[in-house]
């Protein structure tokens, strides 16, 4: 899976993580209002299966055309595009039913890439929702930024892991097929015992010892590779503490770059906003928690991590 | 120190070489608190990342840290980036202990850490006169020997220095000054 979106000025964000309830719509739909109020053309993509609702945090209705009407009626996505409310910025939705897990083939998702690039803005946000289903993965990895929303739970962190080492999996198998190696990361991980591979790392490391060329392989093909991580929920300065140790263990451990970017402190008037319909980012705008946002989303654009002012 | 090395042991603390000496303080106690404490972070992956990974990994931060402190505290004697070549014939550690600390070069380690008194007393207890005094060299108005070996260990923790070293560079100043003082 390439990158797809290197000729043209516009980046596509994709945000992931695994858990439901981690806040990444809330995330895209901030982080999307921030960005088309400093005058940039925003579309954001709503492909949550479990629950296309990123429309509710602007308080407009379900768009009656979908992405279905893409796939199925070949509608041009600029006709799906609905207004937010904010300046700037567009809203396209995926659709429930048709959008279940494998049931849009992967040259239809290319198609999409395709289409999303030629839309004309300079930032394309696609919230991904829950789950780690391979349409959900493959999104996720086209992406330019793999964007990962983590809360300071336990079941999040599970879920994070197991999020981003499938997504790892699968640029691993999908970058040796496309050089032609069609099972050999299927085949070597079946025989994992004889191998004594115990985990994802040991079996990228034995790929790279084993055969010289398949190192060159994903040391290319894994170099863009790289995590941008934000931390929801937050209530007290330890809780930050658990951003950055998720990065370092992403980095030393499964050896991805990875930017703790930034976090958002708990706050009531996140979800009393959410439940008024209202876009948080207007109504609460000298919140902490908008601050904190703006500032994230600031180091995603610059390439920037936090700072991180006590040990 | 080699260019590379330098840039590798930045990498290792996870931040970047434009990092000030408060945050390379910071990284290296926050990654040595997490890998050597039980974290939720670390639950999930107990079985495939074992403690013995996780040693080698303290290993190397611990590492990493100290050369970085060593030639940041040698910064003065200009031996930023000296080629291999000519490092070799000067150890690092022999540079770092050929330091003697006195009062002005704790106070220069503490600055280049972006440091407060105030804030050396919220977490050593020894109130901001005395640390004043202990860093002007002002040994008449210091405590007794005892107290104030107590407070020079202390701060010398504080600033991640070796105690013992530090204590014993001062008091011998001290001492000097009070046998001189005692002739008179």
């Amino acid at each position: 899976m390439k990158k797809l979106s290197k000729a043209k000025e516009g980046e596509i964000w994709a945000i992931g993580g695994g858990k439901g309830g981690t806040g990444k719509t809330f995330v895209t739909s901030c982080m999307g209002t921030y960005l088309a109020e400093k005058g940039n053309r925003v579309v954001l993509i709503d492909v949550d299966i479990g629950g296309a609702n990123l429309h509710s945090f602007f308080g407009i209705n379900r768009p009656i055309k979908t992405l279905t009407n893409f796939f199925e009626d070949g509608l041009p996505l600029k006709e799906l595009t609905v207004k937010t409310g904010i300046d700037n910025m567009r809203l396209i939705t995926g659709d429930i039913h048709s959008m279940a897990s494998d049931s849009i083939k992967f040259t239809q998702k290319l198609k999409l890439f395709r289409h999303i690039m030629k839309l004309n803005t300079q930032y394309v946000l696609i919230d991904l929702g829950g789950g780690s289903h391979n349409n959900t993965l493959d999104t996720f990895l086209m992406a330019d930024k793999m964007i990962a929303v983590l809360v300071p739970e336990i079941i999040a962190v599970e879920n994070m892991y197991h999020f981003i080492k499938n997504a790892l999996f699968r640029k691993v198998r999908m970058s040796l097929r496309a050089y032609g190696f069609r099972e050999i990361v299927e085949h070597i991980w079946e025989r994992r015992t004889r191998y004594k591979i115990k985990n994802l790392k040991e079996l990228i490391d034995w790929l790279k010892d084993s055969f010289s060329y398949i190192g060159d392989i994903l040391e290319k093909e894994l170099a863009g590779f790289k995590i941008y991580l934000i931390l929801n929920k937050v209530r007290s300065p330890d809780d930050i503490f658990i951003g950055a140790s998720m990065k370092s263990v992403f980095v030393k451990y499964l050896g991805i770059d990875t930017d703790f970017v930034g976090y958002i402190e708990y706050d009531d008037s996140v979800w009393r906003s959410i439940r008024s319909c209202q876009p948080f980012m207007i109504h609460y705008s000298s919140s902490r928690c908008t601050e904190e946002i703006e500032d994230f989303t600031e180091n995603l654009i610059n390439g920037k991590e936090i700072r991180l002012l006590r040990p | 120190m080699s260019r590379e090395e330098y840039k590798r042991y930045f990498e290792i603390l996870e931040i970047n070489p434009d990092a000030s000496l408060f945050e390379i303080k910071n990284a290296y106690m926050r990654l040595k608190k997490f890998y050597s404490s039980e974290s939720m972070v670390l639950a999930p992956i107990t079985e495939e990342f074992p403690k013995k990974k996780r040693r080698e990994i303290l290993k190397q931060i611990e590492e990493a840290y100290s050369k970085l402190i060593a030639l940041l505290e040698n910064e003065h004697e200009s031996v930023f980036f000296e080629e291999p070549s000519v490092s070799d014939d000067v150890p690092e550690e022999r540079k770092a202990e050929s330091i003697s600390f006195s009062g002005p070069v704790l106070r220069q380690i503490r600055e280049k850490l972006g440091i407060q008194l105030h804030e050396v007393t919220l977490d050593t207890k020894i109130r901001v006169e005395n640390l004043e005094n202990i860093e002007s060299e002002k040994f008449e108005s210091l405590p007794p020997e005892p107290y104030l070996k107590g407070h020079i260990k202390t701060y010398a923790s504080f600033l991640l220095l070796n105690p013992n070293k530090v204590a014993e560079d001062y008091l011998k100043r001290y001492k000097e000054w009070k046998e001189k003082h005692s002739n008179e």
